[in-house]
């Protein structure tokens, strides 16, 4: 099969989790492909619209559910306003997984502090799944997210399950100003909201995702929080087309994020130039 | 697979003859209304052999400005995708520059790398590339500037030299030999090796006079010199048009777009980009990494020399000359080259900044 080819998939289910952002449940037409995907935590794909192009997110769901993958992604463009138009049962195409993943597996018998804001909670929520899902490898599990404002919180849903969990620590916080009257979480920039919870950083690795902005003010708390650069994860998320390393588009410095990445360390974002 | 054979010109005559009678597309460089390009012969005596370095590059014939990777064809709300062949029938490309057979090769690395590329490796496996060594065109041209030259033979199957009567041929690849063994007719005894010597020395020479640099003494200060002031401005002459990227021999990047033919059918196909454009890498949120033109030509420039030979060994560039010669602003490669290639390594001791 041609590499730009995709698999074909249908949407079996539509979720919306704010006004704005939606997220698809789709299956493999093709039962042996359906049958022998496979993917790890943090890898993405190049999910399309016939007529209105491709689009580049991260699998949201978990790899170890099988026979589905998900997808979150936010109305903004031509195709994720092309996806919003579908209905259940609709065709979509899917190329992947591709990219590295986060090292789930090195991580076992630590704690893990998962730090996201807005509308990057997608790629942490199929490390969650993946982690929760095998609960008893890992110690502690915090979970640090937060949104501009309480509708802008995504999988509401999956937060109240997480909450209710006495084996998880949530921590939800809201900007300044997007509270509603009866919101309980905290209110407050993630990064003061890290400072505040102090997450230990003793036998533990945190996976920060967010906006550039959000990432830039909460490495430093991480760093007074004592973790090392490399045990801090993120994925990036430049424009892409092909996702396999010949577009020529996702360059940050030495590196093709499609390939090398999305998942870096922060010891690894420290030797690349700001190009993202 | 070495070895040497000669070729006169009539006998390359019959060669193109014998080849377009077996039903092998045969191109060539072609002069017509003042440019010279690539272009497909049915007789050797309708190409410019001798003539300028063609206009555009030959990567035309291997990665097309615009082609299909599939199409697609909707009935409710099933979808049904037709693949495009990624076979192709043979081609033989007589008189190609060494700097155009050499970006050949080059691209094999990131069209391979990991995922094969099969539209890419389907027309590379289809051609016979029959170099001719050149003379050096013009003040434009610093092939052997970076590691190649006039006679370089990596990328070719044959390398053909001019001597008196025809050409000396140096077999290149075992493909270059299928081809001699193929026409027998056509090669004769090895001829003219001495007067072959001499013109590849005369064209090393004269196009090694235009640029002298060392492309890992470049690479290893690029590497270290992300964020430095000799890049700034340099894109301030830069107008973004991408004339560069479209005459390049190694510039790869493209999009991808669907075309929908009415509303139930359409191609998905990919289209050259170039990251001089300022929505090559705009994200969705607006946020654009590569903000202005300064970053986006030392986006050029860093991945042609730091970047692409940091990851597959070879330095993104043959030293055709062309971005040099098409650019509208008057951005010259080989000045760039030379100030990086002049940059100290390390800052002396007791200075600072």
């Amino acid at each position: 099969m041609n590499v730009y080819e995709p698999y074909l998939v249908t949407i079996d289910d539509i979720r919306d989790e704010t006004p704005d952002t939606r997220t698809l449940k789709l299956r493999f037409k093709d039962d042996r492909v359906a049958d022998s995907f496979a993917f790890r935590a943090g890898q993405f794909g190049e999910y399309s619209v016939f007529g209105a192009g491709e689009c580049t997110f991260c699998i949201a769901s978990s790899p170890t559910r099988t026979g589905y993958i998900e997808c979150s992604f936010k109305a903004v463009g031509k195709v994720t306003n092309a996806i919003r138009d579908l209905n259940v049962g609709d065709t979509m195409g899917f190329r992947g997984p591709y990219g590295n993943h986060f090292p789930v597996d090195d991580w076992e018998g630590k704690r893990v502090v998962f730090i996201a804001g807005g509308i990057a909670l997608p790629p942490v929520r199929c490390v969650i799944w993946n982690v929760l899902d095998l609960r008893s490898k890992f110690a502690d599990v915090t979970i640090i997210y937060g949104a501009r404002t309480v509708t802008d919180l995504v999988y509401k849903h999956e937060l109240a399950e997480w909450g209710s969990r006495p084996d998880v620590t949530l921590v939800t916080t809201v900007d300044p100003g997007g509270q509603t009257p009866d919101w309980k979480g905290e209110i407050g920039f993630v990064p003061t909201i890290v400072e505040k919870v102090g997450p230990t950083s003793d036998d533990a690795v945190a996976v920060v995702c967010g906006p550039p902005i959000m990432i830039k003010y909460t490495l430093p708390v991480l760093d007074r929080l004592g973790f090392p650069p490399d045990r801090i994860y993120t994925t990036l998320e430049n424009r892409m087309k092909c996702g396999i390393g010949k577009c020529g588009r996702c360059n940050i410095g030495p590196v093709y994020v499609c390939k090398d990445g999305p998942v870096f360390t922060a010891a690894e974002l420290s030797t690349l130039p700001q190009e993202y | 697979m070495s070895g040497e054979r000669f070729l006169s010109t009539e006998r390359g005559e019959r060669l193109v003859a014998d080849l377009t009678l077996s039903g092998v597309r045969v191109y060539a460089p072609v002069e017509a209304q003042g440019r010279t390009e690539y272009g497909l012969i049915k007789d050797l005596r309708e190409a410019a052999l001798g003539g300028p370095l063609p206009g555009m590059s030959l990567k035309s014939l291997f990665f097309p400005p615009t082609e299909p990777l599939f199409r697609w064809r909707q009935s409710g709300s099933e979808v049904a995708l037709e693949a495009v062949p990624t076979t192709f029938e043979p081609m033989v490309i007589l008189g190609v520059r060494p700097c155009d057979a050499a970006s050949l090769a080059v691209l094999d690395g990131v069209m391979g790398w990991d995922y094969k590329d099969e539209l890419w490796f389907g027309r590379r496996q289809a051609a016979t590339i029959l170099t001719i060594a050149c003379p050096g065109f013009d003040d434009a041209c610093f092939c052997s500037a970076v590691g190649l030259g006039p006679d370089a033979s990596k990328g070719s199957d044959l390398l053909l030299v001019p001597v008196e009567g025809g050409y000396h041929v140096e077999i290149v690849s075992d493909k270059g030999a299928a081809l001699v063994k193929a026409h027998p007719a056509c090669f004769s005894d090895p001829r003219g090796r001495e007067s072959a010597e001499a013109f590849r020395q005369q064209a090393r020479r004269r196009v090694g006079s235009n640029l002298e640099i060392d492309p890992h003494r470049v690479r290893a200060w690029l590497a270290g010199h992300f964020e430095d002031r000799f890049f700034d401005g340099l894109g301030l002459r830069c107008h973004g048009c991408g004339a560069c990227a479209s005459v390049c021999p190694t510039c790869h990047c493209f999009d991808i777009v669907d075309e929908p033919e009415g509303l139930l059918a359409g191609t998905r196909r990919r289209h050259w980009d170039t990251c001089q454009t300022g929505k090559f890498t705009v994200h969705a949120s607006g946020h654009n990494p590569r903000a202005d033109q300064n970053p986006r030509f030392r986006q050029r420039v860093m991945h042609k020399f730091w970047i692409y030979p940091a990851k597959f060994g070879d330095v993104l560039c043959t030293g055709c000359g062309r971005c040099t010669r098409a650019c509208p602003a008057g951005q010259n490669l080989l000045e760039i080259l030379g100030q990086l290639d002049r940059q100290p390594q390390q800052i002396p001791e007791g200075m600072t900044s």
